[in-house]
């Protein structure tokens, strides 16, 4: 079988390199729904690029990522796809896809902090085409039945003051915390960890930092949390979360900026992301990149249009339409009457800068295993001894890279 | 002479059409074979071939049994094991349970049961994903029926989000299973129950036997086939049951739900370790064809017993 | 024989209720969710009406995922195809054994049953793989053909039990008179078989419609081409999923297949009884 297979292929690749070159075709797979911004700027590469045609499959949330490893992992590479940059290490590590090149141009285009996210082994992995942070939103109505001025906690200290003050005044849940098995879970914590000076691993030297002051306080601030957060945490991912906060069951909670539309009717007010003892305030910064597949055959041509679609007006469309923090500086590209500029934006804006990416680490869907486990583990209380776990799961992490 | 003639004549007969009945139902057989031969055979191969690699998105070297010696060495595998057949015990029980109870109640001669047998059918139809939607929001502490039903009489003091706990997961689960399960289940004993000759029941009758009495002496040995042929055929997808766990919980919380093939999925799929994936679906196989064998001999007994072929 | 007497009608009706609850709910909170507008699709208490409720979804989600209705037809046509073919791979091999004695024959039945042993989901890449080289990615014989692969096990297993139970007389006497082999399975056999076949048919349609998902997503990414289970993720935007609307295309996808099984009700019911499955 494996011999008539590559008989098969072989004929194939042979009938493919018999024909003069005339038209190349680049498969590339992006997630969501039919975007016809996506679809124009496609035809715009065709047609300054004669010779290429570009076969653009719109595939379901859920799907579409997991489709292109699958396929580049049965030796069938598309051109390129959008994938969540977590997996980039994954993919380079297995020689799957190119690590990219940006002109000085394209680089200082991006806003700080972004291009991290694609980072590893001195390289980049992928073009980032989409992104987003967090903050912490407060429901108003909430903290002034508990007696409380209605703002965004500073610090760890306020947060958990807040949090049991509703909890007691009012006997609605003080805060929502994600802890079922979703990558949710793990980024929340993140959040806090980071806004908490925490570090997973070192980006330069790839040490693994987890086993610190930072991630134990941030455990135990979990733990301290646990009797005035939302009922069945463990169950909660942040579609919870938000039906929770829309319909005025907990007092706060963080996501994206995309809450600011889905609260529109609240009484809310959002700030960044309370500061632990050991830190400054700072955000989990999580980027969807565009990834050039190596073996499809068109190597060179997907990289220039992955360089083409992440950029200028094309990239422009996409953050606006999805309502996403800008991921270039567009005012610097001559776009003008940004999307972003009105005054609720500038939180987010601000809050770019100070995010950091998600661990860089070979095998992402262990590494957020571990977490949950840990995490799931204080909520259900089946983890008493915070010191212990953190060093278990940092060594749960080390077994992984 | 003409005795002798027939008698050499009809084992002559015989043989031939025995061997005629052999080409012709390998003949019957040669499609499906061949089917399965292309389509499932071939990966299957390929399967037991990748679980002796360490196949994954970076390629693939011979590795031997170590895949499987990882598996046994870690104690954790051995929990997931036990779990899977406690899920399939109890979701296969409840499903034949209320199959028997569905199939009972709609075989009741009452003014309305053509529509209540077509009102049993829409989970068997309805996209596995879908159904367990709405057991998920059903389940959902602040926001579900159940869980505000229960606190509405009293039951529970505040919201109870029934996926939040190990047990409760586990249970939300094998009920969510077993509605999936349920409508095929109760169609087959109706109609196993249907074809049960009448003259048994009227003869048991005229002898005064109860209701329950006749079901429990006539309806359940006489159906007996068809309980123990859909217990076999539940329990193998029932092993293999993947959506269902994957929807509500993902496996957890704290692997609470983690079944075989939970486990074997996030490792193969979600984890792209396709070698190591694969060495945990040889064994899923495995385990099951014991379980099949054992199955079906307990079931060739309960046949004899009960005067079935 | 014995009549219900008036508390054990009450008694059926209320087990049926009860019964037919369990069965339901879930449907009952899809429909609910159908008719909530978005952003108010969680609230507690559960309220079972409000002025916000409406039928909007069920206009709405036609514009939303234009081409739902092609998703629907699709699922309809993959699983019409899927029992086609099916049943023809599926009927004569039950007839083998049913009827004929052949050497291999448990341990062959056995081998075929060890294929729903076998998770779709573990040998998705071999499949990705085989499918590319006989050509058919991103074609409905990519999601047809292993959908009767692995419903023919289950087929042979429920068939073989209803022709066990046609009489061999009928048989033997058509084939006395000298009809061939391949004569009596067409003419007397199948016509005895027809409600087993249906029943057969409809199990293997039924499962073909409703989980098509899997190859679906994995074989096949054009999206003229979806089946309705993969068709309802359009409904899954970047940051919200559009509830209402999912559902009410979930609800209304299976419309088409409950109506049908109105009708094949009778038959279906009177075929299981020919038959049922034995062994």
């Amino acid at each position: 079988m494996t011999t008539f297979n590559r008989l098969a292929l072989a004929t194939v690749l042979m009938g493919a390199t018999a024909l003069p070159a005339l038209s190349q075709e680049i498969q590339y797979i992006m997630c969501g729904d039919e975007r016809q911004a996506e679809r124009d700027s496609v035809a715009a590469f065709e047609a300054a690029n004669p010779g290429i045609k570009v076969n653009l499959e719109f595939l379901p949330w859920g799907t579409c990522s997991e489709k292109a490893m699958q396929m580049a992992a049965a030796g069938d590479p598309p051109g390129l796809a959008y994938i969540g940059s977590r997996f980039l290490k994954q993919l380079s590590k297995a020689d799957q896809i190119l690590p990219i090149e940006l002109t000085p141009e394209q680089e200082a285009a991006y806003q700080p902090g972004i291009l991290s996210t694609v980072e590893d082994g001195g390289k980049r992995w992928g073009f980032p085409h989409a992104f987003s942070n967090k903050a912490m939103f407060v429901n108003c109505d909430l903290f002034e039945q508990a007696g409380l001025e209605c703002k965004v906690p500073a610090d760890w200290t306020e947060m958990k003051a807040a949090a049991t003050a509703i909890k007691e005044k009012t006997g609605i849940a003080g805060i929502g915390i994600a802890g079922k098995d979703f990558d949710n879970t793990m980024h929340m914590f993140l959040d806090f960890m980071y806004s908490n000076g925490g570090t997973v691993v070192d980006t330069v030297t790839g040490e693994i930092k987890f086993d610190d002051v930072p991630a134990r306080e941030t455990l135990q601030l979990y733990a301290d949390l646990v009797p005035v957060m939302a009922e069945g945490a463990t169950a909660l991912e942040r579609g919870n979360l938000q039906a929770l906060f829309e319909d005025g069951k907990i007092g706060m909670y963080v996501t994206g900026p995309w809450g600011m539309g889905q609260h529109a009717a609240k009484n809310f007010k959002v700030g960044p992301i309370p500061r632990g003892p050991s830190g400054t305030s700072g955000s989990i910064l999580i980027t969807d990149s565009i990834a050039v597949f190596k073996g499809s055959g068109v190597e060179a041509e997907a990289m220039k249009l992955a360089a083409h679609l992440t950029s200028g007006a094309s990239q422009y469309a996409l953050d606006s339409e999805w309502g996403l923090p800008p991921i270039q500086k567009y005012e610097e590209q001559g776009i003008t009457d940004v999307y972003y500029a009105k005054p609720e934006w500038k939180l987010f804006l601000d809050t770019t800068p100070t995010g950091r990416p998600e661990p860089m680490v070979y095998n992402f869907a262990s590494l957020q295993a571990v977490f949950t486990n840990m995490i799931q583990g204080v909520i259900l209380g089946e983890i008493t001894d915070i010191n212990a776990a953190v060093t278990e799961a940092a060594e749960g992490i080390k077994a992984i890279q | 002479m003409t005795l002798a003639a027939q008698g050499t004549a009809a084992p002559e007969r015989m043989r031939r059409k025995a061997l005629s009945d052999r080409a012709f139902a390998w003949a019957l057989i040669a499609p499906a074979i061949l089917f399965i031969a292309v389509i499932v055979a071939w990966p299957l191969i390929e399967t037991i071939r990748l679980s002796f690699t360490n196949a994954s998105l970076a390629g693939e070297e011979y590795v031997g049994l170590a895949n499987y010696q990882k598996l046994f060495s870690g104690g954790k595998f051995g929990e997931i094991i036990v779990r899977t057949f406690v899920w399939m015990f109890f979701s296969v029980s409840l499903k034949l349970i209320l199959g028997l109870i569905g199939a009972s109640l709609l075989m009741a001669v009452v003014p309305g049961q053509a529509l209540f047998r077509i009102l049993i059918m829409p989970p068997w139809v309805i996209p596995i994903a879908m159904g367990c939607l709405g057991w998920l929001w059903l389940f959902n502490g602040d926001f579900g029926i159940i869980s505000g039903v229960a606190q509405a009489i009293g039951i529970t003091d505040g919201p109870f989000a029934f996926l939040a706990y190990r047990n409760s997961a586990f249970w939300s689960a094998i009920v969510t299973d077993a509605w999936v399960g349920t409508p095929m289940v109760t169609l087959f004993f109706l109609a196993a129950m249907q074809g049960v000759s009448r003259d048994l029941y009227e003869a048991a009758w005229v002898d005064g036997a109860g209701r329950w009495y006749r079901f429990r002496r006539i309806t359940i040995p006489q159906i007996m086939p068809v309980i123990v042929s859909m217990a076999l055929m539940s329990a193998i997808w029932t092993f293999n049951s993947f959506e269902i766990i994957w929807i509500l919980t993902q496996g957890g919380p704290r692997g609470g739900t983690t079944t075989m093939i939970i486990d074997t999925y996030k490792v193969a799929i979600a984890n792209l370790q396709f070698g190591e994936g694969a060495a945990r679906a040889v064994i899923i196989v495995i385990m099951l064809a014991l379980f099949s064998l054992l199955y079906l001999w307990v079931l060739g007994r309960v046949n004899r017993k009960y005067g079935v072929k | 024989m014995d009549r219900y007497t008036l508390w054990q009608k009450i008694g059926i009706y209320a087990g049926i209720g009860i019964f037919l609850a369990f069965i339901l709910l879930p449907f009952f909170e899809m429909f609910m969710t159908s008719l909530k507008p978005l952003n108010h699709i969680f609230r507690s208490p559960y309220q079972f009406w409000s002025d916000d409720f409406s039928f909007d979804a069920y206009t709405r989600m036609w514009e939303r995922v234009p081409n739902l209705g092609r998703y629907i037809w699709n699922s309809i046509f993959i699983a019409t195809a899927v029992t086609l073919i099916a049943m023809i791979v599926i009927v004569p091999a039950a007839y083998a054994y049913a009827r004929l004695e052949f050497p291999f024959k448990t341990q062959s039945l056995g081998l075929f049953l060890s294929v729903n042993m076998f998770a779709g989901a573990v040998l998705l890449i071999p499949l990705y793989k085989l499918m590319r080289t006989l050509g058919l990615l991103n074609t409905y014989w990519a999601m047809i053909i292993p959908g009767v692969a692995f419903l023919i096990p289950t087929g042979i297993w429920l068939l073989r039990g209803y022709l066990e139970k046609i009489p061999k007389e009928m048989e033997e006497a058509a084939y006395m008179d000298g009809a061939s082999r391949l004569y009596t399975l067409r003419r007397v056999i199948l016509p005895l078989a027809g409600p087993g076949l249906v029943v057969v048919a409809t199990t293997v349609f039924i499962t073909a419609y409703a989980q098509q998902y899997l190859f679906a997503i994995t074989f096949n990414s054009d999206g003229d081409l979806y089946p309705l289970p993969v068709g309802l993720l359009q409904f899954i935007g970047y940051q919200n999923v559009e509830w209402n609307m999912m559902m009410a295309a979930a609800l209304t996808g299976i419309t088409p297949v409950l109506v049908v099984f109105l009708f094949l009700q009778r038959y279906l019911v009177a075929g299981l009884t020919a038959g049922a499955v034995k062994e």
